[in-house]
């Protein structure tokens, strides 16, 4: 659910008279406490844009269809219109014979920004290896733009990404869904009214982590015992809020619950305005995650590296969970030892499924493409019948719908903001390239043209490879 | 390479095969796209045969064979060839007891073969990128010297190991405490040692020879008198001075490889970088010395800064400089990607020729292995693709190894079919 913006700014009074109110008390009102749930709001503005129409080309719409030989037109860096034929006054026209458009790729697990390159001891901000429970932090607050990642992630054709902390803890903290673009502010890049994540781990980190300093978890029942605890002190500090804003509409003047950052970010996942991104890679912890949010009444999200997905497909599908993997990364971990190559495909199989493909990544977050390629090959020599169509939505779509984003990008719906890229071919090919990359219908990236490829303060300066040693070079 | 190495390699090679299965059948594949990587280039329509384990034929008069293969004109390459990786010797990253890649006290004699594992789930599934072969690397210790590398077919079969401490492996540069600086002027120190030493040695020899010669009747001096034995390490050492064995050397950063570049000249050195991000920056120096590079394909960001000049755009640069790379995936579990990695290198500027030589031959000539390209006497280790080798859309039709035909299938088949085959018994009864 998009949190609102213009929301009153933390503990800021909303006067409310005792005139006013009204009431038969006894007591006046003191001015009524809200917290600013956006207190850190995107200044993300598009690029400029262009009225641009996309000729004669292969088009997956991310929804599942696909068309050949038709157009896209972006108009006010929304998709205008995607057929056969279209036409537009004084658009800039790009010939599309025998390259492919898609939506701009998603993914949902990254830490650019967090963990950049290069990676040195002073930019290692991802985890917050203090506490079990660190749900105060907000990955946001980590994040470097300048990280070079976010450029060479464009060049693979990513328009938005959710950067999230790491996984040692049960509760890792908030993760924040960005636009792709170059900026020196994370509020330059943070997307717009998307809601926000918060970061749940299962598993072997957690209880590695603190196991070793003996503290709670050294177990998974430790793991168990951990989440419970704090969700059952968010129910009641939910109801402690929920009670002074009864009581504060009723005329009475109560005292509000003390400000828990901590709770706060819990209280809104059980509100329904932050969406749980939860690390977790077994089969058998993935279901009592589930049972976990039916317990505490929130849902229970996405599961990220759910190495046995495909064991549960079905459950993940009836409880409306979405699952984000990878197509092939194993054997790192116990928990991660059962991978196929098919999961992302099995899990697809079912109705109302969800399935993504993710990077956690600086390097496959540029071929999330091919990632998504492996998967549909793979699953079509044993006994699937994937088309890219179908393909495309693991890394388009289903991650929006997974960052709670699917009203406004993941698909070249009509009216959905312009973020598309246009490959030289099919991207499932090992050779295919992103050549020009839209967000919200401004060209942030062309292979061909130096001046849409953006340099992170970071490279700027660092000395040049001299031209004379490379023979035969472009 | 040196020829006389490669004799030197085939010969190690020949006397550990010999307790290799031996196989009653040969084999003749015909009618196949066959990538030599050799001279030959590509041979259509081609027959190979089969014997014993090693290729005895391309393309002959009359083929004489037990059983004959029908390619159908798919793509038949040697088997692609790993290197830098810990295959064998980790099943689970994090199970402690399964990792013996590592050991505190490990030095330069450090070899890791004796644990290698052919029952790992992790080489059947590596089978499905096409890999035959594998020069597995280990992690050491302490020292800068991580050990000595050995090379091990993908058979799954006891015997897979076929040659043993073929390289010493020195990892240079960035440090996380302490200077750079040192660890290479201990490595000049070891060599020069070494040089003095060997020198010495054979001075006193010579002058052992000439006393023997003048005072013929004073026998009991000569015990005292002959060369020391040297120590293991020593050996290994003079083993580089002498050129048998590569020195493998972890290094990026520019100024690093030109002083290996110079150790290398001093001491006529088997150099071969491995990463060498900055290697662009002085591809003309590294190309006039014969250095090859090991090199990942796909890393392209500034990891740190001794890798600023990273780009997918390298490897075709560094190959077009007239540098001799192979490309290695350094995480054994991932090892079966090589053949995209390759394919990403085409995709920025790489022949296809080329990455086909930087996946085989490249790494065989590296390693001083007698396979990796399509040639009578050869290593029987081939591949028949379903179509071209490096897109994501192909598959491995069949493979060789040593001549024995073998299946790509894994443990993670049996999982993906328990989970997607229909029974009303619990998933624990579908085997």
């Amino acid at each position: 659910m998009p949190i609102k913006q213009n929301i009153a700014p933390t503990l800021i009074a909303v006067g409310v008279s005792i005139a006013l109110s009204g009431c038969l008390q006894s007591e006046p009102q003191d001015p009524k406490v809200s917290i600013n749930k956006n207190p850190y709001p995107s200044t993300y503005q598009p690029l400029p844009k262009e009225t641009t129409l996309i000729k004669n080309t292969t088009v997956l719409i991310g929804n599942g269809e696909r068309l050949d030989n038709a157009d896209v037109l972006m108009v006010d860096g929304k998709i205008s219109q995607v057929g056969k034929s279209l036409s537009a006054v004084g658009a800039v026209e790009i010939d599309g014979t025998g390259k492919w458009v898609t939506p701009g790729v998603i993914d949902v697990h990254s830490h650019l920004g967090v963990y950049p390159s290069p990676s040195a001891e002073s930019h290692s901000d991802g985890n917050e290896m203090t506490s079990p429970n660190t749900s105060e932090v907000w990955s946001e607050h980590s994040v470097w733009p300048q990280d070079p990642g976010f450029n060479a992630a464009r060049a693979g054709g990513v328009t938005t990404l959710q950067i999230l902390p790491g996984s040692a803890n049960l509760f890792g903290g908030r993760g924040v869904t960005l636009r792709n673009v170059s900026s020196h502010t994370m509020q330059g890049m943070k997307f717009p009214a998307a809601p926000y994540g918060l970061k749940m781990a299962c598993g072997e980190n957690p209880k590695r982590v603190y196991g070793s300093r003996k503290v709670l978890p050294s177990t998974r029942m430790g793991n168990m015992a951990g989440y419970r605890m704090a969700w059952a002190e968010a129910t009641e500090y939910k109801t402690a809020w929920e009670k002074y804003d009864r009581d504060y509409a009723a005329g009475k003047n109560p005292l509000a619950p003390a400000r828990d950052l901590e709770l706060d970010t819990l209280k809104g996942v059980l509100d329904g305005d932050i969406l749980i991104h939860n690390h977790c890679y077994k089969a058998e912890e993935m279901a009592m995650m589930i049972d976990l949010g039916k317990e505490f009444n929130y849902k229970s999200g996405t599961f990220h590296h759910a190495i046995e997905g495909y064991k549960i497909a079905d459950l993940l599908a009836d409880n409306g969970n979405c699952a984000a993997m990878w197509p092939d990364w194993w054997g790192f971990k116990m928990e991660a030892y059962d991978m196929i190559q098919e999961n992302v495909a099995v899990v697809n199989a079912v109705k109302n499924s969800c399935a993504i493909v993710h990077s956690d990544s600086s390097s496959t977050i540029q071929r999330l493409n091919q990632e998504a390629g492996k998967v549909m090959f793979r699953a079509n020599e044993n006994g699937f019948a994937l088309k890219p169509a179908q393909a495309i939505r693991w890394i388009t779509l289903n991650a929006a719908k997974s960052l709670g984003i699917d009203d406004k990008t993941g698909s070249l719906e009509s009216g959905k903001n312009a973020d598309l890229v246009l490959w030289n071919q099919s991207p499932f090919s090992v050779y295919a390239q992103a050549e020009q990359v839209f967000i919200d219908g401004a060209k942030v990236y062309d292979r061909f043209d130096e001046k849409y490829q953006a340099k992170s303060d970071f490279m700027l300066g660092q000395a040049a490879v001299p031209a004379s040693t490379i023979k035969g070079g472009e | 390479m040196k020829n006389i190495k490669l004799f030197k390699a085939s010969l190690v090679a020949l006397a550990l095969s010999a307790v290799s299965n031996v196989y009653a059948e040969s084999l003749a594949i015909t009618n196949a796209t066959v990538h030599t990587v050799t001279e030959q280039g590509v041979l259509t329509n081609a027959t190979i045969v089969i014997d014993n384990g090693t290729i005895i034929a391309i393309n002959p008069e009359k083929v004489v064979a037990d059983v004959t293969f029908d390619a159908m004109g798919k793509i038949l390459t040697p088997g692609l060839i790993g290197s830098m990786n810990s295959l064998g010797l980790v099943e689970v990253g994090a199970v402690s007891r399964t990792r013996d890649a590592r050991d505190k006290k490990a030095d330069i004699t450090f070899d890791a073969s004796i644990a290698f594992n052919p029952r790992s789930t992790v080489v059947p599934y590596t089978r499905k990128g096409g890999i035959t072969s594998n020069v597995t690397v280990p992690g050491g210790g302490d020292s800068m010297f991580k050990g000595q590398t050995f090379v091990a077919d993908l058979s799954g079969e006891f015997d897979s190991v076929y040659i043993k401490e073929n390289a010493v492996i020195i990892d240079l540069g960035a440090k996380s405490s302490g200077s750079r600086a040192l660890n290479l002027q201990k490595l000049r120190y070891k060599l020069e040692d070494a040089q003095k030493a060997l020198k010495k040695a054979a001075e006193e020899e010579q002058k052992a020879k000439k006393d023997k010669k003048d005072k013929k009747d004073e026998k009991a001096d000569d015990k005292k008198k002959s060369p020391k034995e040297p120590k293991r390490d020593e050996k290994i050492i003079n083993a580089l001075l002498a050129g048998d064995k590569p020195l493998i050397a972890y290094a990026d950063r520019a100024t690093d490889l030109l002083e290996l570049l110079k150790l290398k000249a001093e001491f006529n050195l088997d150099l071969v970088i491995a990463g060498g991000a900055d290697a662009i920056l002085i591809s003309d120096q590294l190309a006039k010395a014969e250095v090859p590079i090991i090199f990942g394909a796909l890393d392209n960001l500034p990891s740190s800064f001794d890798s600023l000049h990273s780009s997918l755009k390298n490897t075709a640069k560094l190959t077009q400089a007239g540098i001799t790379v192979a490309l290695a995936i350094n995480d054994a579990h991932n090892l079966y990607q090589l053949r995209f990695e390759a394919g990403n290198a085409v995709a920025n500027g790489l022949t296809k020729a080329q990455a086909l030589a930087s996946v085989t031959a490249n790494v065989a000539d590296i390693f001083n292995i007698d396979a990796g390209r399509i040639a009578v006497g050869k290593r029987a280790d081939l591949v028949l693709w379903s179509a071209d080798p490096f897109e994501l859309s192909s598959k491995v039709d069949k493979m060789w190894i040593n001549g024995k035909e073998h299946t790509t299938q894994s443990r993670h088949d049996e999982l993906r079919k328990r989970y997607t085959t229909d029974s009303e018994l619990p998933r624990g009864y579908t085997k």
